[in-house]
């Protein structure tokens, strides 16, 4: 891969705004209409503060930040492996709230490198961090 | 609670569906990514979720959706699917852990397309237990 993957090395940093719209339309095309999502009296009935992102939504928007990594450093990889773990729910109130994702280089090995992320929303950690390896697709793939 | 007679039962594998480009390009949509590229690393959890049905389908095993929530998850991909690939998912209960009358259920689901496995998918499931 290429030379600035370093271990300990912030490779990207970004920011999300999620309203609730996004939840809508993450819902439709994901199949997963569970009203936690949706709707403030389920997610209240349910014990919730508020309405709450999908865990699958806040690691579709990691994914994104890798990919927009991936495409602005030109780096030619695929993602091999990817977990996270939904630590804390993304609360979305009315108004809408924001995920800050940052990913910093955790290990690299032959073509591989695995990325280490976190993603802040409303001053809590939401992700004990996920994981993504990335593995350099080969030059006659 | 759960009925921890079920680990390491196999549901049977769903019948082939074929992942429209339709269907993929909503997906990147709802997540901001470009809709041209590659399907969205997060998109099979749209595949491998219905397979589980036949789990919450199921009194024996006493699963209430409506306590559960996604505690984790995780994805191995062996090779790129594509739009027009017709893929069936085959889940399996991996794993029950009883913690503090709370059960932590892992599902591990081979996503299987035309040329053998695809990905393999670890779901877990934080499921309440009853408030005492």
């Amino acid at each position: 891969m290429t030379p600035q993957l370093e271990v300990g090395h912030t490779v990207f940093s970004t920011s999300y705004p999620v309203e609730r719209a996004d939840l809508a339309r993450y819902a439709d095309a994901s199949g997963d209409r569970n009203p936690i999502h949706l709707d403030e009296a389920a997610a209240k009935a349910a014990g919730l503060p508020d309405v709450i992102a999908h865990g699958m939504y806040t690691m579709g928007l990691v994914s994104r930040a890798i990919l927009e990594w991936l495409a602005s450093a030109g780096v030619d990889a695929r993602i091999t492996e990817f977990s996270a773990r939904f630590a804390k729910p993304v609360v979305v109130p009315v108004g809408g709230t924001a995920v800050a994702i940052e990913g910093k280089v955790r290990k690299v090995e032959g073509d591989t490198v695995e990325v280490a992320i976190t993603a802040v929303s409303g001053g809590d950690k939401v992700l004990a961090p996920a994981r993504a390896t990335l593995t350099a697709n080969r030059a006659d793939a | 609670m759960l009925n921890t007679s079920y680990v390491g039962r196999s549901l049977p594998t769903t019948e082939p569906v074929t992942i429209s480009a339709e269907s993929v390009s909503r997906f990147a949509r709802a997540l901001g990514l470009p809709e041209d590229a590659q399907i969205p690393p997060t998109y099979l959890i749209s595949l491998t979720l219905p397979a589980a049905d036949p789990l919450i389908a199921d009194p024996d095993f006493g699963l209430d959706w409506s306590r559960v929530l996604h505690r984790e998850q995780r994805f191995a991909y062996r090779r790129e699917l594509r739009p027009g690939e017709s893929v069936s998912c085959a889940a399996t209960v991996e794993s029950i852990k009883t913690v503090a009358g709370n059960d932590l259920l892992v599902l591990r689901t081979d996503v299987i397309g035309d040329e053998g496995v695809a990905a393999e998918v670890w779901t877990t499931l934080f499921v309440a237990g009853d408030p005492q």
